[in-house]
């Protein structure tokens, strides 16, 4: 069915001081601020593309409760954020260059103002861990994606290498099949990483092929891929496998680069919480995929926003 | 089939209430029915748009039948729409722009509709000084989140200067073509058939490609 999907700006905002400031509108920040709306928190909720974050780049979500047949991981972000909005919760789209977030009136700097606020709720998420290998910066864009939502239609009846085993890999190489049935999966653990349901249907497609236990050793061609090579963990052997479009989906890195010294990160760079995800900052706080735990899902992060934002009205409430 | 609920519907009058010229909207439909087979879909969605503002006016040509009209406003291909107010902006689309591409005809509408100019104030006077032909392809996907801010960025900046023309490009309709610009990330920008870059810049960025291009 047709589809006609939009960010809808409110009222250019005239305030520019809130109790309460989101950034990112990602599951964990719209499910925060539907929350922190319905506590009546003066909130706005800052959001540089279009509500979803990754969710967004999901064709489609089968393990959200509640949809038995799935939801489109841009539809369920439009509902979450309409039903943030409804609850009096602004969204403001814009980048954050940078934060202040010491103290007891933390800033932030957008890329046309500055906006104040008492507390913060950090939900930035992470962005694709980039593949290293020799090759990977010559294509970047050029072959090589890390969103098979975006640019699988650019690769029909392509020869299509997806690099990982891991749910998203799976997902994207179901998703890729109405494109192309030519499609290899090169993984370094010696097994998949998917849940069982996702490996028993990629299974299902014939024509897919797994080389597990290996690592992308090159990605090669002139000027566009014309083929991968990759290096066999047990034997050290080398395979080159044909290919027009590699596709990686090799873990994430979290969205943390803007934030100073002041805010505690993890060596990978993700942010430490207690258990209300209260960050080493007071008033700060971290949901979703930012910050350090195992396991990264819509629910959990849904689940992040919710006690973010109860540990938020409790933090303003003793001040 | 209504296209938009109720409440978007809502959303988008007020969105339009206000503006205060005429934003003409001209459909180019093909004979070739493999690009055409959106067609319908596209006068959709502007028969929708067309009743949510008095001010949004829709014209419908053939780019086959209506040659010397297609050529005027330099109609490469069809489907095609092409925005302007009592003048031509440079403001094209080639393909249906539906998808994340719904949210750029619609903020193209509000800033040609008020007469607005939405680029950071800084890079307004250097967008002006371009005095050379600038020609933006902008390569998308409707699925994908990220190829919105660089159409509008190019529509922006052709609404500044009219040297600049601006195209939107849906890879999907416009395959082959895309494929002939070796187009395999999106969003592609490609300036003066010659220069490309991927990825959704700042226009600042933006701004310093084009500048870069046309040394």
């Amino acid at each position: 069915m047709l589809q006609l999907k939009m960010a809808k700006q409110e009222e250019k905002t005239k305030n520019k001081s809130f109790d309460l400031v989101i950034i990112g509108g990602g599951p964990a920040g719209l499910t925060a601020g539907i929350y922190a709306g319905r506590a009546r928190i003066k909130t706005a909720i800052i959001e540089e593309m279009i509500a979803g974050g990754q969710s967004a780049t999901t064709e489609h979500l089968e393990n959200y409760p509640g949809f038995k047949n799935g939801v489109g991981g841009v539809e369920l972000a439009m509902m979450m954020e309409e039903q943030a909005k409804k609850f009096g919760t602004e969204v403001i789209y814009d980048s954050v260059v940078s934060a202040k977030l010491e103290g007891e009136e933390k800033e932030i700097h957008l890329a046309s103002s500055v906006i104040k606020a008492k507390s913060v709720i950090i939900a930035t998420g992470a962005t694709p861990r980039r593949i290293k290998a020799e090759g990977s910066e010559k294509f970047h864009g050029k072959g090589i994606s890390y969103c098979a939502t975006c640019d699988g239609a650019l690769f029909r009846d392509k020869k299509i290498v997806i690099v990982g085993a891991g749910n998203s890999a799976i997902e994207e190489g179901i998703f890729m099949q109405r494109f192309s049935d030519d499609i290899t999966f090169v993984q370094d653990l010696p097994y998949l990483t998917a849940e069982k349901i996702l490996q028993e249907r990629i299974k299902s497609y014939p024509k897919t092929k797994f080389y597990l236990g290996a690592i992308v050793k090159s990605i090669n061609g002139n000027d566009k891929v014309e083929s991968v090579t990759i290096k066999v963990a047990k034997d050290g052997s080398e395979i080159d496998i044909p290919a027009d479009g590699v596709f990686v989906y090799i873990g994430y890195s979290p969205k943390t680069g803007f934030f100073g010294k002041e805010l505690k990160l993890n060596e990978q760079g993700y942010i430490p919480t207690d258990e209300n995800l209260k960050t080493n900052l007071d008033g700060v706080y971290a949901a979703g995929d930012v910050r350090v735990k195992d396991f990264r899902q819509v629910i959990t992060a849904a689940a992040d926003g919710a006690i973010a934002a109860h540990s938020v009205e409790k933090y303003l409430e003793n001040k | 089939m209504a296209l938009l609920s109720n409440e978007d519907r809502e959303y988008l009058k007020g969105l339009f209430t206000g503006m205060k010229r005429d934003v003409n909207i001209m459909l180019f439909t093909t004979e070739e029915k493999n690009f055409c087979s959106f067609c319908n879909d596209i006068k959709e969605i502007l028969e929708e748009l067309k009743s949510l503002s008095d001010k949004i006016k829709t014209h419908e040509y053939s780019f086959e039948k209506d040659k010397s009209i297609a050529d005027e406003y330099s109609v490469k291909r069809g489907p095609a729409l092409v925005l302007k107010a009592d003048k031509d902006l440079g403001i094209k689309y080639y393909g249906i722009p539906a998808g994340y591409e719904f949210s750029s005809l619609v903020e193209d509408i509000v800033d040609i509709g008020n007469d607005t100019i939405s680029v950071d104030e800084s890079l307004v006077e250097k967008v002006k000084s371009i005095d050379v032909p600038v020609h933006l392809q902008v390569f998308v996907t409707h699925t994908c989140p990220y190829c919105p801010p660089a159409v509008r960025t190019a529509h922006k900046f052709a609404m500044l200067n009219e040297n600049i023309k601006a195209d939107m490009i849906d890879s999907n309709t416009f395959y082959e073509y895309a494929n002939s610009y070796g187009v395999q990330g999106v969003p592609r920008v490609v300036i003066n058939e010659k220069h490309h870059f991927e990825g959704a810049l700042p226009e600042e960025e933006y701004l310093k490609q084009i500048l870069n291009a046309i040394m």
